[in-house]
């Protein structure tokens, strides 16, 4: 049996440390993904969504408790490791679509596979017209991704989230500066990269109709898991 | 995408394309400082090395002369000093004592190129009611103008120095009116008296040499200074004119004579010298500081405004290693191609200055010369110099936290 996607257990999260400021904004955070799931998470600001995704990308630490993706527990990994580890397994699509201006829309899409090393040109440039023909964007490979519109981008930045096949995909936000016909085609893309290839997507999103279509809800509320709707 | 580059290659390209401007900014700041350098270094350069052409040009590198003639007191008996005052003796012309053995000896020492029987003094020149007192030369011309340049200004006549010939000055020729053909009354030590011809006139590029010095065949030398068979000093030309001095003391010490280097003779020319290469150092290190300073405040400007483009490549993998290195080379190639531009520039600069500015007898000022270690040291050091500019920055970048720079 495949191991889980993400498996937390205990997270906590602290900032101040050993300060007089110090607070705790997660609070024992236990949560599983098994591979393929398709989860929204969701909650008011400042209930800690971001900082969770953080941690759960790799990006931050958490303060205790442990954290396994795709099975390879984390605990004990240095930077580097945790780097190898986030390069390989987690595919990430911000609110912003955060792509690279100086590189061309293709570009960017195999930009992972590049920073890893190893990957033939031909292989690289394969995957990538794959996705961009997957997500629409064939005829803007070379585009400067500073002519593509919001939603040409965040097409684009989903693409590059999967080129290197990771075990989760971290979406925070992904239709928040979209307008609705946008932001509708781009949650269908992720669904359809869900279901067409078996990725895990956890998602932040503030937007309750599209909560809806996803198969879970996880409710963030003050650093807890408040409720679950499966 | 140029794929002959890794990841760091293409993304510090990609990075300096994109901030075109800055890039040309700092590559034009980073240029004019490279020229300013080598224009500066290889001018100095060039008017040393023409400054000390002439110098090697126009004297021997060592010239050993007969001791210093010195009074000594006449002692009586053992413990009787005899109470006089002694007076220093005036210093005759003389030759040196055994002077061919010492010629032997000299030519024999490892670096010694050529040495030359000299017979010189002080001696006039009449043309009919015009008498000037002049400087005489006798030497062999085989030997002493291949240490003296003599041919090389001359301006009129051939060089021809058999035993009634002599070469003068342009100076001296104008104040006798003489010229090439004509002939001269020299009378030197104990009023022995010559007429020569003259031969050739030479210009020495200065007034007091062309007024004095007058050039005539060794024996004759020998003859009008009542020198029979003597030599007044012997003259030498070293392999290395840098270590004439070294030379120069092995040869005192192991003939008696008096050893004058040219480097003790001229010791306010490598005054001067050193006091130009300390000006030129202290120049070309405040152009690097600034070259340097200018790279890295880009660079640090770059580093700010690219904050969450580094958030994300973290994000997608890149290792704090290979952020670093997009900002070394940055540093790198902005140094280096400021300096192949500089270096560029500097050669431009110095072919027009070298054409325009000339000498008051219409020489070259300095030799056109682009040495190729000047330019190809400049140039690494631009590029280490970048590098290392790029450092702070660079370090900057790979310590940015990306959770950070990705929420900018």
């Amino acid at each position: 049996m495949a191991e889980d996607a993400l498996r937390l257990t205990a997270i906590h999260k602290s900032f101040g440390l050993g300060s007089p400021a110090e607070v705790e904004i997660l609070h024992g955070i236990d949560l599983t993904l098994e591979r393929g799931a398709f989860c929204a998470l969701i909650g008011p600001s400042g209930s800690g969504k971001s900082t969770l995704l953080n941690i759960i990308g790799l990006l931050d630490r958490q303060t205790s408790g442990q954290l396994a993706i795709g099975g390879q527990d984390t605990q004990g990994l240095d930077d580097a490791a945790l780097t190898r580890l986030r390069g390989a397994s987690i595919g990430f699509v911000f609110q912003a679509h955060n792509l690279i201006p100086a590189f061309t829309a293709a570009e960017n899409v195999m930009m992972p596979m590049l920073l890893h090393r190893g990957w033939a040109d031909a292989a690289m440039h394969a995957a990538a017209d794959a996705l961009l023909e997957r997500v629409g964007m064939a005829r803007w490979r070379d585009a400067r991704v500073a002519n593509l519109s919001g939603g040409q981008a965040q097409r684009v930045s989903i693409a590059r989230a999967l080129i290197m096949q990771p075990v989760l995909v971290l979406a925070d936000e992904p239709t928040g500066n979209l307008d609705t016909a946008s932001a509708d085609g781009v949650f269908d893309m992720m669904h359809a990269m869900n279901d067409e290839q078996g990725m895990t997507f956890l998602i932040i999103t503030h937007d309750p109709r599209l909560a809806k279509r996803c198969g879970r809800i996880i409710e963030l509320v003050d650093g807890r898991i408040k409720a679950e709707t499966a | 995408m140029i794929r002959w580059l890794p990841f760091e290659g293409i993304a510090a390209m990609r990075f300096m394309r994109e901030g075109w401007i800055q890039t040309l900014f700092i590559l034009v700041g980073v240029s004019l400082g490279v020229a300013v350098t080598v224009f500066e270094s290889s001018i100095l350069t060039g008017v040393q090395a023409n400054f000390l052409r002439r110098v090697l040009t126009s004297q021997a590198h060592i010239v050993l002369l007969p001791p210093d003639e010195v009074a000594r007191p006449l002692h009586n008996a053992a413990g009787v000093t005899e109470d006089a005052t002694l007076q220093r003796p005036n210093q005759r012309l003389r030759s040196i004592d055994q002077w061919q053995t010492i010629r032997q000896t000299a030519a024999a020492m490892p670096g010694v190129r050529v040495v030359a029987n000299i017979a010189s003094g002080a001696a006039l020149a009449v043309r009919g009611d015009a008498t000037a007192a002049i400087a005489l030369v006798g030497a062999d011309p085989d030997d002493y103008f291949s240490i003296v340049r003599v041919p090389d200004y001359i301006v009129a006549g051939t060089l021809r120095l058999a035993s009634d010939d002599i070469l003068i000055g342009t100076d001296l020729a104008i104040l006798l009116g003489v010229t090439v053909g004509d002939r001269l009354l020299v009378t030197g030590r104990n009023a022995v008296a010559r007429a020569l011809t003259i031969t050739a006139i030479f210009d020495l590029g200065s007034k007091a040499a062309n007024l004095r010095s007058t050039f005539v065949a060794f024996r004759t030398g020998q003859s009008l200074l009542d020198l029979a068979g003597g030599v007044t000093s012997l003259e030498i030309a070293v392999q290395d004119a840098f270590a004439a001095q070294t030379i120069a003391q092995d040869i005192a010490a192991r003939t008696g004579v008096r050893a004058d280097s040219w480097i003790t003779t001229n010791a306010q020319f490598f005054t001067a010298i050193q006091a130009q290469n300390t000006s030129n150092l202290v120049i070309s290190t405040s152009v690097a500081l600034s070259v340097a300073f200018g790279v890295a405040s880009v660079l640090v400007v770059s580093v700010v405004q690219r904050g969450r483009e580094i958030g994300i490549l973290r994000a997608m993998g890149a290792r704090r290693g290979q952020i670093l290195v997009v900002f070394l080379i940055q540093g790198g190639v902005l140094g280096f191609l400021g300096a192949i531009l500089g270096s560029a520039m500097a050669a431009g600069l110095l072919a027009v200055w070298h054409a325009q500015v000339r000498q008051l007898d219409g020489t070259e000022l300095f030799p056109l010369l682009l040495d190729p270690l000047l330019i190809g040291s400049t140039i690494a050091f631009a590029a280490v110099v970048g590098l290392l500019a790029g450092m702070a920055p660079a370090m900057q970048a790979a310590r940015l936290d990306p959770a950070v720079a990705i929420r900018g």
